[in-house]
């Protein structure tokens, strides 16, 4: 299968770099998978869950906003956070998820509105990141 | 001559001082250890986010967006990033030295700073603070880079601003930290210093459409870029710092070696003064008998 150089990087650490045969991604425009040859092309994405597909397993991991750049020679992926299912702090995001539904019960404005359904939509991506135990020999 | 126990004094209020700096230094060494390893991810994320950006521009000629077009007036925006303290040598002054002369170039200028010194720093020049952020210095936090990023994104969208800069240090090694001016709105192929060769030509797609995808991606690389001015400013500040105090433990040793050879000098002389009294005296009074 035909392989390309992924690398994602956050602004606190550099998650991944390596050849692989897929990437998922849950971009904005609903998910989509990214294989080698794609044309260059750009993608937005929201909190939701990757999967990285390298010699032959795949993996799952928490992915946060960010955007996607694919080149013909590598595809670049930043995000505020990525992370796989252990690293997920999990009493953290199910706090996270409280706050946010609160807030979203009282919400003032619409660009508070916005932030508290992103807040909330992390939340939910990373618990259910946590909780998925993604089989890599599917 | 100074009189003795004055020069005592001395010795002890200076011996006070260098026991504080040496507890500085050590603490800006272990916190500087600690910034640098979070500035060298961020270094990484900087470089390659800004080498991104402008592939994406220079792919996406006719592509218009409110964050990329250019408006007519130049009133502009500056977050200016400093420490919350001072003792880190010429750390702060560089820094907002930088800022201040940029800004006399803008006739209409807004600030926004983070840390007490850039406040205290346009305070004493009759400068207004319009914004002020504080607690994101110490440790910065993705957290804080998002709050920081949607207020300034909420007063452009309001059409308060036309350009947006950030000022802060930026740290190339240990030794080496040099206040940088950025430009972060509007976004613009040629304000971005990195040498991009590109691997195609040609336009790029986009995912849903254009509008869509820089309405995520451009929050998504300012918050990047805010954290990592933060990052760098912290790392650079505790750098600025241990110098600083280095040299003050220096001096304080130095100073603590004239001072304790003067302080031995007189010590001696007056032994010596006090014995020759004595011996005389003693000598008058046996020749009187």
């Amino acid at each position: 299968m035909r392989t390309f150089f992924l690398e994602i990087i956050t602004p606190e650490k550099t998650f991944f770099r390596g050849e692989v045969e897929s990437i998922h991604i849950p971009a904005v425009g609903g998910s989509c998978t990214i294989m080698g040859g794609h044309q260059p092309m750009v993608f937005a994405v929201e909190p939701g869950a990757m999967r990285i597909t390298q010699e032959g397993k795949t993996r799952e991991a928490f992915m946060s906003e960010g955007f996607v750049e694919v080149r013909p020679d590598e595809t670049i992926a930043f995000a505020q956070a990525v992370e796989w299912p252990e690293e997920i702090n999990e009493r953290r995001a199910a706090e996270a998820k409280e706050r946010a539904e609160e807030q979203l019960r009282r919400n003032r404005s619409a660009a508070e509105y916005r932030l508290n359904r992103i807040a909330l939509q992390r939340a939910f991506a990373r618990l259910q990141v946590k909780h998925h135990n993604y089989l890599s020999d599917r | 001559m100074a009189d003795i126990t004055e020069l005592k004094h001395r010795i002890g209020s200076i011996h006070d001082t260098h026991q504080i700096t040496k507890a500085m230094e050590l603490i800006s060494v272990a916190k500087m250890r600690k910034a640098i390893q979070k500035q060298t991810y961020s270094s990484v994320y900087l470089d390659s986010v800004r080498y991104t950006l402008k592939d994406i521009m220079l792919h996406s000629t006719d592509i218009r967006h409110k964050y990329l077009e250019r408006r007519r007036d130049n009133r502009a925006a500056y977050i200016v990033i400093a420490g919350d303290k001072g003792l880190a040598g010429a750390f702060n002054n560089n820094v907002l030295n930088l800022a201040w002369e940029h800004m006399q170039a803008h006739p209409v200028h807004y600030v926004i700073t983070i840390g007490q010194m850039a406040r205290a720093y346009f305070e004493a020049r009759h400068q207004t603070v319009d914004l002020e952020f504080t607690h994101a210095v110490a440790s910065p936090t993705m957290h804080d880079a998002r709050g920081i990023t949607w207020d300034i994104l909420d007063l452009y969208d309001r059409n308060l601003m036309d350009e947006v800069y950030v000022v802060f240090t930026r740290m190339r090694s240990t030794s080496v930290h040099e206040p940088t001016l950025v430009k972060l709105l509007p976004i613009e192929a040629e304000d971005i210093e990195a040498d991009v060769k590109s691997s195609y030509s040609g336009q790029l797609s986009y995912d849903p459409s254009p509008k869509q995808v820089l309405n995520v991606l451009v929050p998504q690389y300012l918050i990047g870029i805010i954290y990592a001015a933060l990052i760098h400013s912290s790392a650079s500040e505790h750098a600025a710092r241990m110098m600083a105090m280095s040299n003050a433990n220096k001096n304080a040793e130095k100073m603590l070696d004239a001072l304790n050879l003067e302080y031995n000098r007189l010590r001696q002389s007056s032994i010596t003064t006090e014995l020759l009294d004595l011996t005389s005296g003693r000598f008058a009074a046996e020749n009187d008998a």
